[in-house]
C-alpha cells in the first residue's frame, strides 16, 4: 500500500496553510468566534485562491479535483480555521446535489456564485417533529399554475439567514411512502414570506443557525430540483460526501487540540519539572496521537473508496461515528491537560472543545451511524 | 522581456536537528525553496505581467534539487520555464562556486533581460551570489532592491540603505538582488499546481555547460556549524507603572553588562 499523498496534494496543503495563516489567523478566528460573525474575508480569501473551486466543472469556473483531495482540504481547514472547514463541508453537499440533479440554469448561477465566494445553499431538510426521522416532514409544496407555494417550517436551517438560497426539502403528505413522496427546491432567502429566527448555540458561533419559518413563498415551478418526489434519494446520493467532509473537519479540529496540548505539555511546569515528564500526561498525549491516527486512516480509506466508486455506505458510517467520537475525546483530553486555564475563553481549546462537539449530533447522529452500520454488518456476516 | 530568477532549495529550518553536541543536522530535512527567493519570483512574475514577456526560474545544486515536488513547487508560482545544473559535485558548493555555475548557466540560456535574485539564501545567508553573477557578466549589479518599475526600456528602482532609499535608474541587462518587502509572493490554487508539471523543465550537468566537475571545488571551508549553547531563562518579571519598569530595565540590563 502507498500512503504517500501526490506532489500536487501536498504542495496544496502547504498551499493553503499558508493562505490561512495570512488570511485566518488563530487571532482573527477567534475574534470572529467571539462576535459570532460569519468569517466572510477568509471564506472571500478561499474563493479568491481557487479553494471553492475545488471539484466544480471547469465551465463554471471550477478545477476538477478528487474527493480524497477535497478531504485533505476539509482536514487543514478544520485543522486552522474550523469555522471554514465546516461551511466548506455543509457546502459540499448541496453543490453536489445541484451539480447532479439542477437545471443548467442552476448550475450556472449557484455552482459559479460558490466559486466567486458565495455562501453555500442551506439545507432545509430537518423540522420540529422530523430530525433523524426525515420521513415525518411537513413542509408542503402546492402547485398554483407555473408557480409553486411553499408553507412549513424548518429547524437547525444553518447558513440559511446568510446564504443566498436553502435546499428546500418538502413532503406530499398524499404520498403513501413518504421516502418516495419528498421533493428537492431551490428557494432564494429573499423570497416573500421567509422569516429567520437566528439560534443562540454552544459552539459553531460564527456558522450561524436559524429556525425559518415558511408562509406562502411562491418560486416559479422551474425551481425543483431534479425529478418531483426523489428529492429522498437525490439527497442520499450525496449525504456521504458531506459525511466525511464533516469527519475531515473534525479531524482537523483534533490535530490542532493535540498540537495545543503536546506544546503546553512541554512548557507548562509544576512541581519543578514540565507536566510532560509525568506518565499521566504522557499516556494521555499518546492516547491523543493513536485516535488521530486511527482518524485519519479511517477517513482517507473512505475518500479512497469514494474516488475508486466503491459502496462506502458501512466504512463511512463507521469514520463519521469513529471520528466524531474520538475528536472529542482528543479535545476534551487536551483540555484536561490545561487545567483551568483550558476551560478559559482566551484559549483556542474551548471553542475546538465546543464546535467539536456538534459533530456527533450534525451530519447524522451516533446513533443514525450505528443504525446504518449494525445491520448491514450483520447482513455481511449471514451471507 | 525576458527574466531569468535565481533561486536555491535548502533544507527546511523546521526540520534541523541539534545534536548533543550543539552540531546541526539537516540529513532528515525536507528541501524547501529558500523563502527569500519567494520574493524574487513574485517581483519578476509581476513586471513580465506587466511589461510582457516570460519569466524562467534557475536553480544550481546537488540531486535534492531535482525532487518533483520542489520543481512543481517553484514552477506553480508563475515561472514558464525552469532550469537546472544538477550535480552532487555542487554539495556545499560556496558563494564563489555558485556564482561561477549560475553564470555558465545564464550564458547557455540565451539573451535576457533581468536576472533576479533573493536577498540572501536560507540557509546560510551570505548575500553575495548575485552580487558576484553580476560581475561575472559585466553588466549592471545592484542589491538590497525593493521596488522596480520599468519605464521607456530602462529600470528605475528603489534600494533600501539604513537610513533612506536610493531611487537608482539602469539600463538593462542588469542583475538585481531584492529586498523581503518587494512584493507579496501570490500562493498557486491547484490549477497552477497541476499546470506546473506540464512546463518545460531543462537539466544540465556541469558538462553541459562547460564546467569541469574538478574546478567546482570550494575556495572556502566550513569547519563547523553549531547551535548556540542553551542558557537558561532568567524569569525576570518587572513590575510597576511604566517610568519604574523602564528604570528596573535599564538597571538589570546594566547589571547583566548588556548596557
Amino acid at each position: 500500500m502507498d500512503f504517500r499523498f501526490t506532489d500536487e496534494q501536498e504542495l496544496l496543503v502547504q498551499s493553503l496553510t499558508e493562505l490561512l495563516e495570512r488570511e485566518a489567523p488563530e487571532n482573527a478566528i477567534a475574534e470572529l468566534d467571539e462576535k459570532h460573525e460569519f468569517p466572510a474575508r477568509p471564506w472571500k480569501a478561499l474563493a479568491d485562491n481557487g479553494i471553492l473551486a475545488l471539484g466544480i466543472p471547469e465551465q463554471y469556473g471550477g478545477t476538477p479535483a478528487d474527493i480524497l483531495t477535497q478531504t485533505l482540504v476539509c482536514e487543514i481547514l478544520g485543522k486552522y480555521a474550523f469555522p471554514l472547514g465546516i461551511i466548506y463541508s455543509l457546502g459540499m453537499i448541496t453543490i453536489r446535489d445541484i451539480l447532479q440533479f439542477g437545471s443548467a440554469e442552476m448550475r450556472a448561477e449557484v455552482l459559479g456564485g460558490f466559486v466567486r465566494g458565495d455562501p453555500p445553499i442551506a439545507l432545509g431538510i430537518t423540522e420540529p417533529q422530523a430530525g433523524s426521522d426525515s420521513a415525518a416532514l411537513k413542509t408542503s409544496a402546492t402547485y398554483e399554475g407555473d408557480n409553486v407555494i411553499f408553507n412549513g417550517q424548518k429547524m437547525y436551517c444553518t447558513l440559511s439567514g446568510i446564504a443566498r438560497y436553502i435546499m428546500l426539502m418538502t413532503r406530499d403528505q398524499n404520498g403513501e411512502n413518504p421516502y418516495e413522496s419528498i421533493s428537492m427546491w431551490l428557494l432564494p432567502t429573499n423570497t416573500p414570506g421567509l422569516s429567520f429566527h437566528l439560534l443562540d448555540k454552544v459552539g459553531w458561533w460564527t456558522v450561524p443557525t436559524y429556525e425559518v419559518f415558511i408562509d406562502h413563498a411562491c418560486v416559479p415551478r422551474k425551481n425543483l430540483i431534479g425529478a418531483e418526489n426523489c428529492g429522498w434519494q437525490q439527497l442520499m446520493a450525496n449525504f456521504e460526501i458531506e459525511r466525511l467532509a464533516l469527519a475531515a473537519a473534525s479531524l482537523g479540529a483534533a490535530e490542532a487540540a493535540y498540537e495545543d496540548a503536546s506544546f503546553y505539555a512541554n512548557q507548562r511546569v509544576q512541581f519543578g519539572q514540565p507536566i510532560g515528564s509525568y506518565q499521566a500526561i504522557q499516556h494521555k498525549i499518546t492516547d491523543m496521537a493513536l485516535k488521530i491516527e486511527n482518524m485519519k486512516n479511517l477517513t482517507y480509506k473512505v475518500a479512497w473508496m469514494m474516488d475508486n466508486q466503491m459502496s462506502v455506505r458501512v466504512e463511512n458510517a463507521l469514520c463519521k461515528l469513529y471520528v466524531a467520537q474520538a475528536a472529542f475525546e482528543v479535545c476534551d483530553d487536551a483540555m484536561q491537560i490545561f487545567g483551568g486555564l483550558g476551560y478559559m475563553m482566551d484559549q483556542r481549546i474551548q471553542r475546538l472543545w465546543r464546535d467539536v462537539r456538534l459533530m456527533r449530533i450534525g451530519g447524522g447522529t451516533d446513533e443514525i451511524m450505528y443504525n446504518i452500520a449494525g445491520p448491514q454488518l450483520l447482513k455481511k456476516a449471514r451471507k | 522581456m525576458n527574466i531569468i530568477v535565481c533561486y536555491k532549495p535548502t533544507p527546511d529550518a523546521s526540520d534541523i536537528v541539534v545534536r548533543a553536541d550543539g552540531s546541526i543536522s539537516v540529513e532528515r530535512a525536507e528541501w524547501i525553496l529558500s523563502p527569500f527567493d519567494l520574493q524574487a519570483v513574485e517581483a519578476g512574475m509581476r513586471l513580465a505581467e506587466a511589461a510582457g514577456g516570460k519569466v524562467m526560474a534557475l536553480s544550481v545544486g546537488p540531486r535534492q534539487i531535482s525532487n518533483s515536488k520542489l520543481k512543481k513547487d517553484m514552477l506553480s508560482r508563475g515561472p514558464d520555464e525552469l532550469y537546472l545544473v544538477v550535480d552532487d559535485a555542487l554539495a556545499g558548493a560556496d558563494t564563489a562556486v555558485t556564482a561561477r555555475v549560475l553564470t555558465q548557466a545564464v550564458r547557455k540560456m540565451g539573451s535576457f533581460d533581468l536576472i533576479l535574485f533573493g536577498e540572501g539564501s536560507a540557509d546560510l545567508y551570505f548575500q553575495q551570489v548575485g552580487l558576484q553573477v553580476g560581475e561575472l557578466l559585466c553588466i549592471p549589479t545592484l542589491n538590497a532592491i525593493s521596488k522596480i518599475d520599468l519605464e521607456d526600456g530602462r529600470l528605475v528602482v528603489e534600494r533600501s540603505l539604513e537610513d533612506e532609499i536610493e531611487v537608482l535608474e539602469t539600463s538593462m541587462p542588469a542583475a538585481l538582488s531584492v529586498t523581503t518587502d518587494i512584493a507579496l509572493p501570490r500562493l498557486p490554487s491547484l490549477k497552477e499546481i497541476l499546470k506546473a508539471s506540464k512546463k518545460p523543465v531543462t537539466e544540465w550537468t556541469l558538462t553541459d555547460i562547460d564546467v569541469q566537475g574538478g574546478t567546482v571545488k570550494a575556495h572556502s571551508e566550513i569547519v563547523a556549524v553549531q547551535a548556540p549553547p542553551h542558557v537558561e531563562r532568567k524569569k525576570v518579571v518587572l513590575e510597576g507603572k511604566p517610568a519604574e519598569a523602564v528604570q528596573s530595565l535599564v538597571d538589570a540590563l546594566q547589571k547583566e553588562g548588556i548596557l
